[in-house]
């Protein structure tokens, strides 16, 4: 067992780092820094995205046949782990690692050749509609309609905490095409444009005063047929299969990694004389030492083509808690400074401020917004009772 | 990379599963606990027998020539016993002392006879740098003073007994137990274990028992310390997971309100956050064992961060069974008792939790070092 990059993993991390030297720019690296929510907003990732493009590297996890880069479980680790080290951005995630392994999978050859070139060009921006008022954890009771009329589904109903929706051309949603039987045997996955007549986005504010999240409305939408991937009421099963196909593919180390860096740094310019803080930062960094090793444990796992068992839920749960010790670190560093409150975003454009104090205007809205870590994408509490199955069969 | 384990690997896991299922289950446990030497000789030999003695050691010094991750797959077993035998100061730390240090000719003389079994040795090392006095006579150095709390030492026919000498260096003594002028107070340590402190009244050592001549110890000392901290990560690895596994076991089985207890939300969700304390723990122990290989600087890291991490999960997992169990859990009834015990010394042994952590946290001030990947140099 070793930890040793060989020879031409080596060289590749050396293209890695060289690209991204190249292209994380001082603008791009400062809004990435100011950056106050849980992703980045797709426009500030766009140039970046497109020189990705260009060297064909903008679908790290898809397969050559589609456009991706077909690298090895290593290779893809290398690249993420690089990029987060540098604090590179991500385009549209809902579009490269969401709906785009979907489609590959369930999609029909006309779904995949309209819509995975234009995720990898950055045309389209991707949204994920799956939460309901009534459906947040208990996710397959969603009431959303879609009534087959013959050439098109009558679409009625609601989804909310959408992110990006306000940036998005396209939408990817769970519906209700049965109310009898089991309520997962009854739902369907559809795609639409949003521009179509009768959907309508409200935002939400976050009270960390980002607008990451909407309520997105259907109001007798007529969504083309053509939108429904796989069978009809096999939505279930495809939302499902999204969680198998990012297992170990989602590594999450490295961009913890980069935050505790960062709050390092904070204690150093500004709490060089309190122990207890670096205390705490000492443990978040054992815990992710441990992450890390549980990730590359996990890669090694896929290399060598074993099954790697139930460890997303796992790491979810952990670097989510890792991220939300970190920003409430960085405030307890931070002290009154923090309560500084510039109401303008993104930050990166609204600030007035001398630059040597700008990344402590951060700090407050980081920490309100990254309490959201533990309960998108499955609460903590929801992925606890999932390992006590898979791990502890209770 | 590469963490798939070997085929060697998981043959001496296996072998470990079996021989300490047939010859060290709990009966065999307690009768050594009721004795008063706290140890096997019969399990030593049968040490020696599977090659475990010399395992780390060189070959051509007797040994198999195996590295930490060999190390930490055997010590996580030793952990689900617990083993009482003195293997970490032994065969590890004094052991890997000797190895690193000591000249050809005390290799020669001292690593075989570990090995085969015939030798058991303690470091009287004293993190508390007890007030030792080191005279140079015209053949001898002049020991006096304490080492305290020396672990293992009852069982030791030698101890490695450390000194700073007037020049500045730190000198490391080969002494046998019986040599004149060493008294050692005995006692029986909280997880059923033993331990001496060392009285020296001008103690003679003849100028060949230093080990590795007039080197300086210190590097040596360091990088044995960082295998032995390893070793016994590995070890309480092995006593958190033996824990969590009969914890989960016993909630399936013990009923109340009509219903196992394991049914119970709240204490699927503790056990989760045992199990996960386990995986991670388990996780930084192999973060420790592959960086022994590294420079001083990345052996620290490892050694001192899977140090601070299990010494965190230990105290957590061993919490969060007791109270699993209920008034049962506090007893010697079952072996619970005996992990919650080997876990709380293991979090004393080789300086405590906290100062690990704060030598880690030392290390990670620096946000270069913070950021750095696990991944390495080829060359590194
Ligand atoms: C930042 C952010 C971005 C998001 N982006 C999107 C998006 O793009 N698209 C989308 O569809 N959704 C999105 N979501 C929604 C997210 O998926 C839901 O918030 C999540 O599934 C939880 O649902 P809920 O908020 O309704 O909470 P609820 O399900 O109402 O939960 C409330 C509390 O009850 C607990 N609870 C519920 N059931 C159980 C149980 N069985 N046992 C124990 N405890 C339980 C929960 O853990 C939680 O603590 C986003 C959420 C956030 C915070």
């Amino acid at each position: 067992m070793d930890l040793r990059l060989s020879k031409e993993d080596h060289a590749f991390r050396d293209e890695v780092r060289a690209f991204l030297a190249e292209h994380m720019t001082d603008g791009l690296r400062r809004a990435m820094e100011l950056n106050t929510c849980f992703i980045n907003e797709p426009p500030v990732a766009l140039a970046f995205h497109k020189a990705l493009h260009a060297k064909g590297w903008a679908a790290p996890n898809w397969p050559e046949e589609f456009g991706g880069t077909g690298w090895s479980p290593v290779q893809r680790y290398i690249y993420e782990s690089e990029s987060a080290r540098v604090g590179a951005p991500t385009f549209n995630d809902q579009g490269i690692k969401h709906i785009g392994p979907i489609l590959m999978k369930y999609g029909t050859k006309e779904h995949q050749d309209a819509y995975l070139p234009r995720i990898l060009s950055g045309e389209d921006v991707w949204c994920q509609g799956y939460s309901e008022p009534g459906a947040g954890s208990d996710l397959a009771s969603l009431k959303t309609r879609a009534v087959d009329e013959g050439d098109h589904y009558l679409v009625t109903g609601q989804k909310i905490w959408t992110t990006h929706a306000h940036f998005a051309n396209r939408i990817y949603v769970l519906v209700r095409t049965n109310t009898e039987g089991r309520k997962q045997e009854g739902i369907s996955f559809l795609i639409m444009d949003m521009d179509l007549p009768g959907i309508i986005v409200r935002p939400i504010d976050g009270s960390g005063g980002d607008h990451e999240f909407n309520e997105v409305f259907f109001e007798d939408v007529r969504a083309p047929k053509s939108g429904l991937v796989g069978e009809e009421n096999q939505g279930w099963e495809i939302a499902k299969y999204l969680l198998e196909y990012e297992r170990g593919g989602n590594p999450q180390a490295a961009r913890v990694r980069a935050r505790l860096s960062s709050v390092a740094r904070l204690i150093k310019r500004y709490a060089d004389d309190d122990p207890s803080l670096t205390l705490r930062l000492a443990e978040v960094g054992t815990d992710i030492d441990a992450m890390e090793m549980l990730e590359l444990t996990l890669l090694s796992d896929l290399q060598s083509g074993k099954n790697p068992g139930a460890v997303s839920s796992l790491l979810k749960l952990r670097w989510s808690a890792m991220q939300q010790q970190l920003a409430e670190l960085a405030l307890d560093i931070a002290g009154e400074d923090a309560l500084r409150w510039e109401s303008g975003r993104p930050l990166y454009e609204s600030l007035q401020l001398p630059p040597d104090t700008e990344e402590m205007l951060g700090i407050g809205p980081r920490y309100l917004n990254y309490r959201g870590y533990s309960i998108l994408g499955g609460t903590s509490e929801i992925q606890t009772s999932i390992l006590a199955k898979q791990l502890l069969g209770l | 990379m590469d963490l798939q384990p070997t085929e060697e690997q998981q043959l001496i896991r296996e072998s470990a599963e079996k021989f300490l299922a047939d010859r060290y289950g709990p009966e065999t446990f307690r009768a050594l606990i009721d004795s008063d030497a706290r140890w096997s000789p019969d399990i030593w030999n049968g040490f020696a027998e599977l090659g475990w003695l010399g395992l780390p050691f060189p070959e051509d010094a007797g040994g198999f020539g195996m590295g930490p991750a060999e190390v930490v797959i055997l010590m996580e077993q030793f952990g689900r016993v617990p083993v009482l035998e003195p293997y970490v100061s032994s065969v590890i730390l004094c052991g890997k002392l000797i190895e690193l240090l000591g000249t050809d000719e005390q290799r020669g003389a001292l690593l075989g006879e570990i090995a085969s079994g015939q030798l058991r040795l303690a470091f009287a090392h004293d993190a508390l740098e007890g007030p030792m006095t080191v005279t140079r006579g015209a053949d001898a150095f002049l020991l006096s003073g304490v080492k305290r709390a020396v672990h293992d030492a009852p069982m030791a026919e030698i101890y490695l007994v450390s000194c700073t000498l007037d020049d500045g260096t730190v000198a490391v003594f080969s002494v046998p137990a019986n040599a004149a002028g060493i008294t050692a107070r005995s006692h029986n340590t909280l997880d059923g274990r033993r331990l001496s402190d060392l009285d020296f009244a001008d103690a003679r050592i003849p100028p060949e028992a230093r080990l590795g001549g007039g080197t300086d110890g210190r590097a040596a000392i360091d990088e044995a310390t960082a295998w032995a901290i390893t070793a016994s990560c590995a070890d309480a690895v092995g006593a958190i997971s033996a824990m969590v596994e009969q914890t989960v076991d016993y909630a399936k089985q013990r009923e109340q309100f009509g219903q196992p207890i394991a049914k119970f939300q709240v204490l699927q969700h503790r056990l989760v956050d045992m199990k996960i304390a386990e995986e991670e723990a388990r996780a930084s122990v192999l973060l420790a064992a592959l960086s022994l290989d590294g420079d001083a600087a990345m052996r620290e890291r490892g050694a001192s961060g899977a140090k601070a991490k299990v010494g965190r999960a230990a105290r957590f997992v061993h919490q969060a069974a007791i109270q699993t169990h209920g008034a049962i859990g506090t007893t010697d009834e079952l072996m619970l008792g005996w992990y919650a015990k080997r876990l709380v010394a293991f979090e004393k042994q080789f300086l405590p939790t906290r100062r690990h952590l704060g030598r880690y946290a030392e290390i990670i001030s620096d946000p270069e070092a913070a950021a750095a990947p696990l991944l390495r140099e080829a060359t590194a």
